[in-house]
């Protein structure tokens, strides 16, 4: 549970259980009968661009729309998997600076790579985050994420954030952002206060130190391709 | 009895540690991350001098192959032992009655934690340690519900000696993984030898061989609700050894801070 990625998303507690997208399935299937439908779809809408100025707002937007993905029913079916995990990954590549993530974890052994090496370990890399995080994602059972405020220095932010599992267990996130545009993108998860880049860092530079950077690339294969 | 086997240990650990570890940190240091790659590749911001850009060091670990010895063993035991009797245990114990178990041990070492909060000067966290082992003891029926937080939303205090030795600036020492009980720094195993003393399970028993087994039952009642962890664990890492030792410092650090 600790360990790895975090579970990225989760409801907004109280008032909109699943996002966005299980109102919009619902509207859709129910046609705005009342002015109030009508209302409700207005605000929705207006929101989401509002809500996805800031740090918050972005961490939430992507958020909301993976447990779209994972809680909606249509999606459920062994046969659409593929296409679930698929648009999974998308919506996780499109908030994660994988290039930025990439530079930290491998620290001082970055600057040393060619080009191709850098895509080569990019690609490995996503896919051994993407293994561990799709597999929690997957698992989800309703958990709770609170929003807890976030912290902007500059073109860095911290969005602060509490998962609440079922079991009541209380689960700190912090989502470290970098801007580019006007997109704030994530290069760091801690949970629990363990950053995720930290840990991966501490583990290819001992492989690094220890052999040599082929090395740790051959054993990200293996990784990535075990079951 | 066992308490003295600890204090042999621990004093042994401290011989130990007092000479290298100080070495250890030169000794080791070139090995661990270091911060100029910054400075190559991209104009310096004070800002990235944060935790996830690898300033923070890592802990030493001199004694790295005995450790990853103990790791190897722990490995073996947690899934030819411990997993399988915990789940023995979990499909005779619910697991709201395994919550209860834990919470009740848990409140028996308020003395462990309220001291801590005294020592470092956290005077709300003492108090509210105290409060919380009157209200649970009586109202949460010996403690086995945390009515204190539930209904007073006062949460636990996490905690315990070896953060508060951090929290006077005594350093880490060096990394151990002991079998059974694990991760540990020098700092926090004299930690956890002194809490021996304050730990009032301690003193209701003067069996040691007794002692031992309800400290091993309190062991798998906790291993039983955090099944799964170390799978997860290995499965997202390339060197569990490593990654567990970085998330174990990671952890106690972060601890050390708030």
């Amino acid at each position: 549970m600790y360990a790895g990625a975090s579970p990225l998303p989760g409801s907004k507690s109280s008032s909109r259980p699943l996002g966005v997208g299980f109102y919009l399935n619902k509207e859709v299937c129910m046609a705005p009968r009342s002015l109030f439908g009508i209302l409700f779809f207005l605000v929705i809408f207006i929101s989401v661009p509002v809500l996805a100025g800031g740090p918050t707002g972005q961490i939430r937007e992507t958020s909301d729309k993976i447990i779209a993905i994972v809680s909606d029913p249509d999606l459920k079916a062994p046969a659409r998997a593929e296409e679930k995990r698929q648009m999974i990954r998308q919506a996780v590549d499109e908030r994660f600076d994988w290039e930025e993530m990439c530079r930290r974890t491998l620290g001082r052994h970055w600057a040393k790579r060619t080009q191709e090496e850098k895509k080569e370990f990019r690609d490995l890399f996503a896919k051994l985050l993407e293994r561990t995080y799709l597999e929690k994602v997957e698992g989800y059972a309703g958990e709770k994420v609170l929003y807890e405020g976030e912290d902007i220095d500059g073109r860095y932010a911290v969005v602060k954030v509490k998962i609440i599992t079922q079991k009541k267990t209380e689960i700190p996130v912090h989502y470290k952002t970098i801007k580019n545009g006007n997109q704030w993108l994530v290069y760091d998860i801690f949970v629990n206060g363990v950053s995720l880049i930290n840990n991966y860092r501490a583990q290819f530079n001992s492989i690094i130190v220890r052999s040599s950077y082929e090395d740790l690339v051959d054993k990200l294969k293996f990784k990535v391709s075990e079951d | 009895m066992l308490r003295s086997l600890i204090i042999l240990i621990c004093s042994l650990q401290i011989i130990v540690a007092v000479f290298p570890a100080a070495q250890a940190q030169q000794r080791w240091g070139p090995f661990e991350e270091s911060e100029d790659f910054l400075v190559q590749d991209r104009e310096e911001d004070p800002r990235e001098s944060d935790e996830s850009f690898g300033r923070e060091g890592q802990i030493p670990d001199p004694f790295e192959p005995l450790n990853r010895c103990f790791f190897q063993f722990n490995d073996k035991f947690y899934f030819w032992v411990l997993k399988p009797v915990s789940k023995g245990y979990n499909t005779a114990a619910p697991e709201l009655l395994r919550v209860s178990i834990r919470n009740f041990f848990s409140n028996l070492c308020m003395p462990i934690r309220a001291v801590s909060c005294l020592l470092q000067g956290k005077i709300t966290g003492f108090g509210e340690e105290l409060l919380r082992f009157v209200v649970n003891s009586s109202a949460g029926f010996l403690g086995f519900q945390d009515v204190a937080k539930q209904a007073l939303n006062i949460e636990m205090r996490d905690e315990d000696l070896a953060q508060t030795l951090g929290f006077y600036g005594i350093g880490p020492g060096f990394y151990i993984h002991l079998p059974i009980l694990g991760p540990f720094s020098g700092r926090s195993l004299f930690g956890w030898a002194g809490e021996q003393f304050i730990n009032p399970v301690d003193y209701f028993f003067d069996s040691w061989a007794f002692l031992l087994s309800v400290r091993s039952y309190d062991y798998v009642n906790r291993a039983s609700l955090r099944i799964g962890e170390y799978e997860a664990l290995k499965r997202a890492a390339l060197d569990p050894y490593v990654s567990l030792r970085n998330g174990y410092w990671q952890y106690r650090e972060n601890k050390i801070k708030e």
